[in-house]
């Protein structure tokens, strides 16, 4: 009983002095009593019950079940277990911990083939081998030792900090996969002995929570993501980010589990468990950088892709990330091409809404085995088939996520062009537009502009080429056969344009001119604020005279974050405060 | 003969009255992932299976391990089992019973793997980041790619008269290297897209490769010159198996069904259609009978024929994309035909 007690108090932990930790605070012990009611088989759960003491011969029958169940045991397992096991250990039976040691024995646990894989893998191994020490290679499932476990997962580890702090993740900023990563590093920074690795999990977490919080609104990862799932991009509110932009940003308003837009996902839907039980506190800082609205804002980024196997000059290509973040709304890019296999979302804009589905995008639904041999080693001719079977949409002339390298952006502030120049003999060669159902107004107007409410957040499309529509459940497709359109793209809002009218009225007077000549497939446009925007597909992009040059893009660019790419240091800043993430020296610095 | 001096061999290794499972021979298939899976953490199924000649049973040797390729390796005192795999390069000296991994985070998938004949401690493999050797049994690794204009190296093999000669498929080209894998050179085969590479086991101056929308292109030269075979000249061909005497010749590949060679790869004859099945991504002939044929299907398991290639049926792992059928203790040289 004392030691339930004693798990119990760890968990609700101390009230802390800020506004938003100490809502945090409610927050976490909400996750944990919610989480712990649940009877599922999920390591999370589990974790919950043994943290809460609530239901705990349940919680021992199922983590027993876990331990030898040989259908499962990669790297998914490979953290989870040893997390739960460390999280646990206070009122774990003896037996039980002898059988979850066992298991790093026993079960083969697959390394993966993805930088999410790498990082649950790695941190699986790196806790287990420093919680068994001193141990031969019979005691591994590798056979290798302890020692040498310990090693190369610390060595895996420290090169993914460094690379990710200078030139960006290859899985960067995803809606799905970030529980991936700051749930290892979460049970990372909880329990690695050594402080230099629990520093360094400290900044990976601060560096991912940042990274969210400057293209966060109201529980929505705004921006152009890399590996993003079609039903998360037509509802934003449905990805897992949203359960940590609540516990952590404290937005939305409402608890995940509450929400009937949140599509919790098997495995990941209670991995926040792991936050609400570790001592990592978010800085007060990112939580105003998440949250502090009161003025729009551009914000850039640079990523990579992630590694190119074939079919490319370079392993790592950069990703060039563009968003304007307003109170009402985010409109952000990717620069375009393929980026990403299977999963990319090159654009939208993301408005705040009581209302599911607050989204409006335009894609190229693009497969081809080649795309997917750039970054797969199988074969291309059956690759397109093997990733359809685990994905179920990539072949999908109507899906909703896609690379393609026919599509092309260029923005500024709160307008965008998309271009398309679709080869003969594409797979799929039409573009598609997602407009849900849920706008309060959908206006096709004459002057060839589509307009869109909802609430404050006015959106106008000007698409260059013919196109139809299709009703369907939840949204109307904007679908065009033509190979060569694009589509200009103005966002506003009540404060930036007073009303919709007016901002109607303004577009209507706004033309794109479009030209072919040849190969050249261009658009000049003059925004409502004047800029003067030239685009042309595979050539310059020009922005009043001004050629963009990708090449001076920073890591990141806005006004509460700073970092030159390569640097390893990242400026935050907010509200006259300032803390440094400096990787190279493994040191966080806060002033005042 | 070398079969049953090898078993006596290894007979003596493991003691008298203990029975070691890698002296009887075996079927061995490289499992890479299953039709039905549904995930990547879901991984029953995958891994290297074995099922022993006089018996039907598959067994799994290394669960939960993407497995798209096998190697062995054979002296009087010891018998290797080498596993390419998603966590790296695997090797057991028990005949499967216990493994260890024998490189680090800085190897990723591991697609194929070339034991020296002669010197256990010489190890090179494949993978999509490059050709890595290792010149003490697997501590430490050393990339290799000096000469190569990309990095994707799908399948290296050493030429089985000069050990010193590897020949690597690459993303552009083939690649071969004649002193260790220190440097490369590019071969000219005339197409791009080389998806396999065998040496013919009596006469070591044929070479085939198979490739990615060309066929077979055969060399008699040993790579000087190459010239399209005839018959499967339009397809994707991933794999080639040989009788010991070299005299039969099979290949399969995407939807080509098998097909088979009397005149050394020069042209080719259609033996089974395969038609309901995609891709024949494996072929292997049994050593022990020539009559025994497997091939390796992607998400169908092993389909098998005891006539020749007349008649086929399936004949295991019914969900598997098998990458890789090796029989073993077999009657020809490891790491080179298959």
């Amino acid at each position: 009983m004392r030691t339930l007690l004693v798990a119990v108090a760890f968990v609700v932990g101390v009230t802390e002095v800020l506004p938003a930790q100490r809502s945090f605070a409610e927050r976490r012990a909400e996750v944990l009593r919610v989480a712990s009611g649940e009877r599922d088989r999920g390591f999370a759960t589990i974790t919950a019950k043994l943290l809460t003491g609530q239901d705990l011969p349940f919680a021992f029958a199922m983590l027993d079940s876990l331990t030898y169940d040989q259908s499962i045991g990669g790297m998914f397992y490979a953290y989870t277990l040893i997390g739960c096991y460390l999280l646990g250990e206070r009122v774990l039976p003896d037996t039980l911990k002898r059988k979850m040691r066992e298991a790093y024995r026993v079960r083969t646990m697959y390394r993966g083939d993805t930088e999410n894989h790498w990082v649950m893998y790695y941190t699986g191994l790196y806790l287990a081998a420093q919680t068994w020490p001193n141990e031969d290679e019979t005691t591994w499932f590798n056979g290798k030792t302890s020692a040498e476990n310990f090693e190369e997962a610390r060595g895996w580890l420290s090169q993914w900090f460094d690379i990710s702090s200078t030139i960006g993740q290859g899985e960067f900023d995803s809606p799905t996969y970030i529980t991936t990563f700051l749930t290892p590093m979460m049970v990372l920074y909880e329990f690695a002995k050594d402080s230099v690795m629990k520093t360094k999990a400290q900044l990976m977490l601060d560096l991912l929570f940042v990274d969210f919080a400057a293209e966060h609104l109201a529980g929505n990862y705004g921006g152009g993501h890399s590996r993003d799932y079609p039903e998360d991009i037509i509802n934003p509110l449905a990805a897992p980010s949203t359960f940590w932009a609540w516990l952590y940003f404290g937005q939305p308003e409402m608890p995940p589990w509450n929400e009937t837009r949140y599509r919790p996902r098997h495995r990941s839907a209670w991995e926040p468990v792991y936050g609400a039980a570790s001592s990592y506190r978010l800085p007060e800082i990112i939580y105003h950088i998440a949250t502090d609205r009161s003025k729009p804002y551009i914000h850039t980024e640079t990523k990579r892709v992630r590694n190119i196997i074939r079919f490319g000059k370079e392993k790592n290509p950069p990703v060039y990330k563009y968003s304007y973040v307003t109170k009402h709304y985010i409109l952000g890019s990717l620069h375009g091409g393929i980026l990403q296999p299977i999963q990319q979302h090159t654009w939208d804009v993301t408005y705040v809404s009581d209302k599911p589905n607050n989204t409006i995008f335009t894609l190229h639904p693009f497969y081809s085995g080649k795309e997917l041999a750039m970054f797969f080693p199988e074969e291309q001719k059956f690759l397109s088939d093997e990733v359809d079977r685990y994905h179920k949409v990539y072949t999908n002339p109507n899906k909703w996520n896609s690379s393609s390298p026919y599509e092309q952006t260029l923005q500024h502030k709160n307008a965008l062009i998309v271009l398309y120049d679709i080869e003969e003999g594409t797979t799929h060669p039409h573009i598609d537009g997602f407009f849900p159902k849920t706008l309060d107004e959908r206006v096709v107007d004459d002057s060839g502009w589509i307009f869109a409410r909802s609430g404050a957040t006015f959106v106008g499309i000007f698409p260059l080429k013919s196109y139809e529509w299709k009703e369907e459940d939840v949204n109307w497709r904007l679908r065009s056969f033509e190979r060569r359109n694009g589509f200009v793209v103005e966002v506003g809002s009540s404060d930036e344009d007073g009303s919709f009218e007016n901002f109607r009225l303004t577009l209507t007077k706004l033309r794109p001119v479009a030209r072919e000549e040849g190969k050249q497939w261009q658009v000049e446009y003059r925004t409502r604020e004047g800029t003067k925007l030239q685009h042309t597909f595979n050539g310059q992009r020009i922005i009043d005279g001004k050629q963009v040059d990708f090449k001076r893009y920073k890591f990141f660019n806005g006004p509460y974050v700073q970092s030159e790419r390569g640097s390893g240091v990242i400026t935050l800043t907010h509200g006259g405060k300032k803390r440094v993430l400096d990787f190279k020296h493994v040191k966080i610095s806060e002033t005042p | 003969m070398r079969v049953l001096w090898f078993a006596a061999v290894l007979s003596q290794i493991v003691g008298p009255g203990e029975r070691s499972d890698i002296d009887r021979p075996a079927i061995y298939a490289a499992v890479y992932i299953v039709r039905s899976g549904t995930a990547v953490g879901t991984l029953s199924g995958i891994g290297l299976f074995r099922r022993f000649r006089d018996d039907s049973t598959w067994v799994n040797l290394r669960p939960n391990t993407i497995t798209p390729g096998m190697g062995f390796y054979q002296s009087e005192s010891k018998a290797m089992l080498y596993l390419a795999g998603g966590n790296g390069l695997h090797r057991s000296e028990d005949g499967g019973r216990s493994w260890k991994v024998l490189t680090g985070w800085q190897i990723k998938e591991v697609l194929s793997v070339a034991p020296d004949p002669v010197d256990e401690r010489i190890l090179y493999i494949s993978t999509p980041f490059g050709i890595f050797k290792s010149t003490d049994a697997g501590t430490t690794w050393h990339e290799k790619m000096k000469g190569w204009k990309t990095w994707y190296v799908r399948r290296v093999i050493i030429d089985r008269e000069d050990r010193r000669v590897l020949y690597a498929t690459g993303e552009d080209a083939l690649y071969v290297s004649s002193d260790g894998a220190e440097s490369w050179q590019a071969l000219s085969v005339g197409v791009p897209g080389i998806k396999w590479i065998v040496q013919h086991p009596v006469e070591a101056h044929v070479l085939l490769v198979g490739t990615e929308d060309h066929g077979v292109r055969v060399s008699f030269d040993r790579g000087a010159t190459w010239r399209q075979s005839a018959g499967l000249d339009t397809s994707a061909v991933y794999s080639f198996a040989s009788t010991p005497d070299g005299t039969e010749i099979y290949a399969s590949g995407f939807r080509t069904g098998v097909w088979r060679s009397v005149d050394n790869g020069a042209s080719w004859k259609q033996i089974w259609s395969a038609s309901e099945l995609d891709a024949l991504y494996t072929i292997c002939v049994d050593p022990y009978d020539t009559n025994h044929l497997l091939v390796g299907t992607n998400g169908y398991g092993i389909y098998a024929s005891h006539d020749r290639g007349r008649t086929w049926r399936q004949s295991g792992l019914p969900d598997a994309h098998v990458k890789q059928i090796e029989v073993f203790p077999g009657g020809m040289r490891r790491g080179v035909w298959e």
